[in-house]
């Protein structure tokens, strides 16, 4: 069956029954965070923007940080059908698009605080991540499909990967 | 950190003021960088949604060269000098030529010269840029190493959510072209100068304006 797909903006969060496509354009620090259950044939995409909440107030959007994000996108999952043993994760983004040598600039790094805030969060609910495409320099696009679970990165000049 | 959709119409045409004088300077170096005529517009004060900063500048697929400093002192900011690919490959050749007499085509320069150049470019540009506006404000500042990238629109602008997204949903910045004209091929190379100041920044920008 064909899949139509669904673009997520920055932190969006989505989970949807297949057959669906989900798709994050121009990751640059950002995580792309997809969990799935195949047998549930549920996934969930989060566009992850930073890595702590700091006790923000409530109304951001829950799929901005990684600390929000992963509770709320696992508890979704759980309601939608999914249990929790069978729910994978798979992470890409996170890079660093400038580095400045030198310069004290915290925000410059914040993509690998992405990667492992997201890591720790989801270890901390049991949630093994199988694959993952993080760090380096480059930005990346994601597409995720439901109908054999594989997340296809695309990475300006280097083409595309699966995993 | 001063509330930035409370900003007055006063404020925000202050701060505007700021990033008018810096791209007069920063026109007038890359002017006679090239030896070419600089057109620049009317630099504009933008607060803009974090989760929609790559739309508000365009197709956020597109590939753009971007080149980015951090200036620390007492303003601190961060200011970006971004431009389609293509027109930074041309403003590289443009360069080199016009500086060392090459006619070699931007297809067939190296990479590490092609980002070499327009980091040097860049920082000309942007060094420029905030040297004018310390000056306005009668502060000092240090300027970083340039860092320089070509990716995606929305790629390079994540730097611009994860300076503001940790205090909100709103971004204040400073945007103004420039462009490159009367060149031979009858060709316009233009570019963004965004100057994203510090949030804790902001306060200090108006009170030396005097527009609290």
């Amino acid at each position: 069956m064909a899949e139509n797909s669904i673009v997520l903006g920055m932190a969006d969060l989505l989970v949807v029954s297949a057959p669906i496509k989900l798709v994050t354009l121009g990751l640059g620090s950002c995580i792309g965070l997809v969990v799935y259950d195949t047998f549930a044939k549920i996934a969930g995409m989060a566009h992850i923007m930073l890595p702590d909440s700091r006790g923000l107030r409530g109304s951001e959007k829950v799929g901005k940080f990684a600390d929000t994000a992963v509770p709320f996108i696992v508890e979704e999952m759980l309601r939608k059908g999914a249990t929790r043993p069978r729910i994978k994760a798979k992470i890409a983004g996170g890079a660093q698009m400038f580095s400045l040598p030198g310069a004290s600039a915290e925000f410059l790094t914040v993509g690998a605080k992405n990667v492992a805030e997201t890591k720790k969060r989801l270890a901390r609910l049991g949630i093994a991540v199988i694959a993952s495409d993080t760090g380096g320099n480059k930005g990346r696009t994601i597409e995720f499909s439901t109908s054999n679970w594989m997340l296809k990165v695309k990475t300006l000049g280097k083409g595309v990967s699966e995993i | 950190m001063a509330d930035l959709t409370a900003f007055s119409d006063n404020q925000l045409d202050a701060i505007r003021e700021v990033g008018n004088i810096g791209t007069g300077n920063a026109a007038t170096a890359l002017s006679s960088l090239l030896s070419c005529m600089i057109h620049m517009n009317v630099p504009t004060t933008e607060l803009v949604s974090i989760y929609e900063l790559a739309e508000h500048y365009g197709d956020p697929l597109q590939t753009v060269g971007a080149v980015f400093v951090r200036s620390s002192g007492s303003f601190q900011c961060s200011l970006i000098f971004i431009q389609p690919e293509q027109d930074a490959l041309k403003l590289v050749e443009l360069l080199l030529n016009h500086q060392f007499g090459s006619f070699i085509p931007y297809s067939e320069l190296p990479p590490e010269i092609t980002d070499s150049a327009l980091s040097e470019v860049g920082n000309i540009v942007l060094s420029s840029f905030l040297n004018a506006i310390n000056m306005l404000l009668g502060t000092q500042h240090q300027i970083s190493v340039p860092g320089v990238a070509h990716d995606m629109l929305s790629s390079i602008l994540d730097v611009v959510a994860s300076i503001y997204g940790q205090l909100g949903e709103t971004a204040l910045l400073v945007n103004t072209e420039l462009s490159v004209e009367g060149l031979d091929d009858g060709r316009r190379i233009s570019g963004h100068i965004i100057l994203i100041p510090d949030p804790d920044s902001l306060n200090l920008l108006l009170e030396k304006l005097k527009v609290i």
